[in-house]
């Protein structure tokens, strides 16, 4: 089978040599239209690259490759990962169950290839893929530095230093050429949202590290595309069943109100949008705190009055429209606020 | 990183957002960046960057090059290398190609598209429209807004997109399909290029696609074209996709064997140049403008009170809870000195209240305008003032100046700013569409429709309507200058003229421009798209287009004026017997296309027929399957499901809590304690669906010309066509 030249100075030659035999690899995991793949070869393949633990050196070198090199290394890791061997009955493939139980360096290294605008997107696909498998969900959430993590061994009450991997996604959104900070911000969705009791147990334990950093750095970022995804993100997660202990926790929080009502003032539509659909959470919250209940109080008078315009223009959206006199009913059932306040 | 590029003029202008020519700085490089406004639509800035992600995987000399992106304001640019020679259908203006042209063309397609499928992507959306030629004759496949990325190289689509008269049988039948769909694409575009359109150009698209599974594959006419040449066509045009030949077999066609180099392209382009010049369509170019302010400004600034209170922040008076008649008509008298009748418009004044003098209405603007620095700041550009401060092609000459007078606004609903309209011009000269020429005459045939009505609209309406005929006839006064001031240079005009100062532009919220806003969703947008669906010639498309464009920018500017423009329309219509009779508007007030407009001023009550009234779409049978993530059809949708019963608006409450409770997933809810059950039940069974709909968003995109039959299909239009091809489900996407 091949032989993968070990990246050094890489020399043209060198290059093409190792663009060739890549381009060998992806047609035996993939096949092409004509050639269906011999299961033989693929299992031998996989088995070579995680004995010659090729995956590693690919992911943590990614950015090297040439163009089309990265490509194909990209579908070599999709199909590695995919494959499973007949006959084992291993929750995860092959691949994977070698990444989780010996190697996790090969995903924090393929993490890491956000820092590269060349090896982001191909880094960011594979993750995607991999990101199917909750384990491997936990290996980002759970990294720290130093020392890999034995998922076994990881107590989740345990918080987290801030300082692994998965915080460095905060920062990778929010700069960088669109398609890395978009793609970045895909990689994160999916491990935010694909397995809910790993990140509903994860976010309890990290509330306020996680909210923090994310109501600072993308909630009130300055790219317009990070602050309008990661508020719709925070809807999706507070919404989520499985995060309802967290839901509560959020809209607990008198600042996190002021945060996303200051959204509804935006001056871009869109913001505001998406900020209604965070805000209606602490209007609908039954058992409203005091700190949030005191803001609400003090500004019915004039949520009272704002709501009903606010992006009135939206008539085609019922479900909008619907939701706003909801909100509007249950402000109206708030107690005035002190008699003192000039309601003109 | 924009700073990294000096953009230039202006290349052309879609759906999608605005192409402009730009330099590079740090390279001298041209390039041509496209500016997407993220704030455009509800539509999730997924698909966008699926198409960028799909872009930037791509490099090929065939195919034009993805160099970077990055979001700036709420626009989004993308980078892409600079193509001079114009689009296959550009070049197609003077005539179809030659066949040794198509020849050269076909083979660099095919190299494009044979790196497209080697790399494991569709590009489903290949047409004369969409291939790009360089300066130098070479060619590239452009416009990746519906193509898709396999992840198994033997994985099938099942997405509805393409445009139709170029779309494979199996993508209309959707039975799955994989390359072999844009080979047939490639097929209709070299027929495109031959015969100058595409086979049934001259049918329905809507009906095209039905015939495009039913009829026999199209061939090129025997007599006409060589008999290589008509080969290739019949393997590219093969309905089996099976037996359709691959990008890579094409390659060896005899046709494409023989084919010369791309520099024979060039007279291609020297061609077009020529074409050009002879129908003096003087290039005037359009530069790009940096707006002030990229942002739509909102209504006054609320702001919270986070602390306790504080009186101070609360002071100013709240200018929002009471709405600005802002209502200016023709005075009869207006060939006397216009400044003098100027009348301020007072915030505090009541209706009746005296009249004060104003210098002029730029003064009016400003004071309007006051309460938020930024806003005046787009008002300014936006706004053309009839003072002669912004320099503007259309500038009315100062005997039309229209006075502004207030008027007590429950008279007179509906003659609400139709000077401002004038003013403003927005039915004027707009560079943002089209090429010159056809604007320019488009606007002068409505100037001439004007001159003729007003007299009959005038005897026709009785007093309600007497003051919007009066009004257009001020209208009807200033359009009458437009010729002359179209004919200046429009350099003079450009300035001014620029789309993005629509954004600028204040748009008050009013019941007459809800109306407004609510005439053009229901009634004017689905009807241009009807007509334009069922409009076969490129040039009367392109006409249409332009309409389309220019009352989507009249009704983001002012959509009180969209309402009473239309009104306007329909009462001349009614007023010119034959008009009325063909039209149907012999029975005015059941068929008054606006409603009548109720003179109080209560939102609410607005509020509520916008909603009562909300039609369900009419339930067709026959389903198109779109794109699931595709936001017209998730509207559509929730439409569907979400209706349980009549909506109650903001003042009837009690219905609404009706409908809070039929949505209630956790059923037992005591009624009237509705809004203490628990937050889990409020959430779940309402929102979360709603919330996560964009959560599971799939890939593929809608064009613009397939959500034009998913129009059509949606408005009843299909009543005429046959169903079977397009009783598909739905839910098979998913």
């Amino acid at each position: 089978m091949q032989k993968l030249l070990l990246e050094e100075k890489p020399s043209p030659r060198v290059e093409e040599d190792l663009a060739r035999n890549l381009a060998q690899m992806k047609t035996t995991l993939q096949g092409t239209p004509e050639i269906e793949v011999s299961p033989e070869q693929v299992y031998q393949l996989v088995n070579l690259l995680l004995q010659e633990d090729l995956l590693f050196l690919l992911a943590k070198d990614m950015h090297r490759l040439p163009f089309e090199a990265r490509k194909d290394t990209q579908v070599i890791f999709s199909n590695a990962f995919r494959y499973k061997h007949p006959g084992n009955n291993a929750a995860e493939p092959l691949a994977l169950h070698h990444i989780i139980s010996n190697r996790p360096e090969i995903i924090i290294a393929l993490c890491n290839g956000y820092e590269r605008r060349e090896s982001a997107m191909p880094c960011g696909g594979v993750l995607r893929e991999a990101l199917k498998h909750d384990a491997i969900a936990a290996l980002i959430l759970y990294d720290e530095p130093g020392a890999p993590r034995d998922l076994q061994a990881i107590d989740p009450s345990v918080p987290s230093s801030g300082e692994g991997v998965f915080w460095k996604f905060f920062e990778w959104i929010d700069k960088g050429a669109f398609e890395v900070s978009a793609d970045a911000f895909n990689t994160f969705r999916e491990i935010l949202t694909r397995h809910k009791q790993i990140v509903a147990t994860y976010l309890q334990t990290n509330f306020d590290t996680f909210f923090t950093k994310y109501n600072t750095v993308l909630v009130q970022s300055e790219s317009y595309v990070t602050k309008r995804q990661s508020i719709k993100l925070l809807g999706e997660i507070l919404l989520d069943r499985a995060n309802y202990n967290v839901m509560t926790a959020y809209v607990d929080s008198g600042e996190h109100l002021k945060i996303i009502m200051k959204l509804l003032l935006d001056d871009r539509r869109m913001i505001n949008y998406e900020g209604f659909h965070v805000f209606k959470v602490f209007v609908a919250n039954p058992n409203k705190s005091a700190a949030v209940r005191r803001i609400l109080v003090n500004n019915r008078a004039r949520l009272l009055r704002f709501l009903p315009t606010f992006l009135d223009d939206r008539t085609e959206d019922d479900q909008f429209t619907d939701e706003k006199s909801f909100l509007i009913r249950q402000i109206e059932l708030l107690p005035s606020s002190n008699p003192i306040s000039p309601a003109q | 990183m924009a700073d990294n590029y000096q953009v230039l003029e202006e290349l052309g202008s879609g759906s999608f957002g605005v192409v402009y020519k730009a330099i590079e700085k740090s390279t001298g490089e041209m390039v041509a960046i496209k500016h997407i406004d993220l704030e455009g639509g509800d539509d999730d800035i997924r698909e966008i960057q699926q198409e960028i992600a799909l872009l930037s995987t791509c490099a090929s000399p065939f195919v034009t090059q993805y160099k970077t992106s990055f979001v700036r304001g709420v626009k989004l640019w993308i980078v892409m290398e600079y193509l001079g020679g114009g689009s296959c259908l550009d070049l197609l203006k003077p005539g179809p190609f030659t066949e040794a042209q198509i020849a050269i063309i076909m083979r660099e397609l095919l190299l494009g598209l044979d790196y497209l499928h080697q790399t494991g992507k569709i590009h489903r959306d290949i047409k004369a429209a969409n291939v790009l030629l360089s300066n130098k004759g070479k060619v590239k496949i452009a416009d990746f807004g519906v193509a898709a990325q396999l992840t198994n190289i033997k994985s099938q689509r099942m997405t509805f997109v393409g445009t139709p008269f170029w779309m494979a049988p199996e993508v209309i039948q959707e039975a799955g399909y994989d390359f072999k769909a844009d080979i047939w694409s490639l097929g209709i575009t070299a027929m495109e290029m031959a015969n100058g359109e595409p086979p049934n150009a001259s049918t329905h698209p809507m009906k095209v696609l039905f015939l495009i599974p039913k009829q026999p594959a199209p061939r090129l006419d025997a007599n006409r074209f060589s008999k290589e040449f008509r080969d290739f066509v019949a393997q590219c045009l093969i309905k089996d996709p099976d037996r359709r030949a691959t990008a890579e077999e094409l390659l060896r066609h005899r046709f494409i064997q023989r084919a010369g180099k791309v520099e024979a392209l060039r007279e291609l382009i020297e061609r077009r140049q020529q074409f050009d010049a002879r129908e003096e369509r003087e290039a005037y170019p359009k530069y790009y403008e940096e707006t002030l302010q990229d942002i739509t400004p909102t209504e006054e600034k609320e702001e919270w009170v986070f602390d306790t209170i504080k009186p101070a922040t609360i002071a100013p008076t709240r200018h929002t809870s009471k709405r600005r008649k802002l209502t200016r008509i023709p005075s009869n008298d207006w060939d006397t000195t216009p400044e003098n009748l100027m009348e301020r418009l007072d915030l505090n004044d009541t209706p009746l209240g005296t009249m004060s003098l104003a210098p002029n209405m730029s003064n009016i603007r400003k004071v309007r305008n006051t309460p938020d620095r930024r806003r005046s700041s787009g008002a300014n550009t936006a706004i053309r003032t009839p003072s002669g401060a912004t320099p503007t092609a259309r500038r009315v000459p100062s005997s039309a100046t229209p006075t502004a007078r207030r008027v007590p606004s429950s008279q007179t609903p509906t003659s609400r700013r139709v000077s401002g309209q004038a003013t403003k011009q927005p039915l004027g000269l707009d560079m943002s569409f089209g090429n010159g020429t056809s604007t320019t005459r488009l606007f002068r045939r409505v100037s001439a429709e004007k001159e003729n009505s007003p007299i009959a609209a005038d005897q026709a309406s009785p007093s309600p309507s007497r003051k919007p005929s009066t009004a257009s006839s001020l209208l009807h006064d200033t359009t009458n200058h437009a010729p002359h001031a179209l004919s200046q240079p429009p350099n003079s005009s450009t300035p001014s003229a620029h789309p993005q100062d629509f954004a600028g532009t204040v748009t008050r919220i009013t019941k007459e421009a809800l109306l407004g806003r609510r005439s053009y969703a229901k009634a004017i947008e689905p009807a241009l798209q009807e007509t334009y669906a069922a409009t076969a010639t490129a040039r009367k498309r392109e006409a249409l287009a332009a309409v389309a464009h220019a009352w989507s920018v009249l009704d983001r500017v002012d959509p009180e004026g969209e309402l009473l423009l239309l009104k306007a329309v329909v009462e001349r219509c009614k007023g010119e017997p034959k008009l009325a009779v063909a039209l149907g508007l012999t029975l005015p007030v059941k068929n008054a296309p606006v409603p009548v407009l109720a003179p109080s001023a209560d939102y609410s009550a607005t509020e509520q027929e916008s909603q009562t009234s909300t039609p369900t779409s009419s339930p067709t049978k026959q389903k198109l399957v779109l794109a699931q993530n595709n936001p017209h059809l998730k509207s559509h949708r929730r439409r569907q499901s979400a209706f349980v019963g009549p909506t109650g608006g903001m003042g009837g409450e009690e219905r609404s809590d009706g409908v809070e409770e039929a949505r209630m997933p956790g059923q037992g809810v005591v009624p009237g304690l509705e809004h203490v059950s628990t937050l889990a039940d409020v959430l779940y069974g309402r929102w979360v669906e709603g919330l996560r709909g964009g959560g599971a968003v799939r890939s593929g995109v809608l064009d613009g010309a397939s959500l034009l039959v998913y129009f059509a299909l949606m408005r009843g239009g299909l009543a005429r066509l046959e169903t079977s091809m397009l009783a598909l489900d739905g839910e098979k996407l998913s």
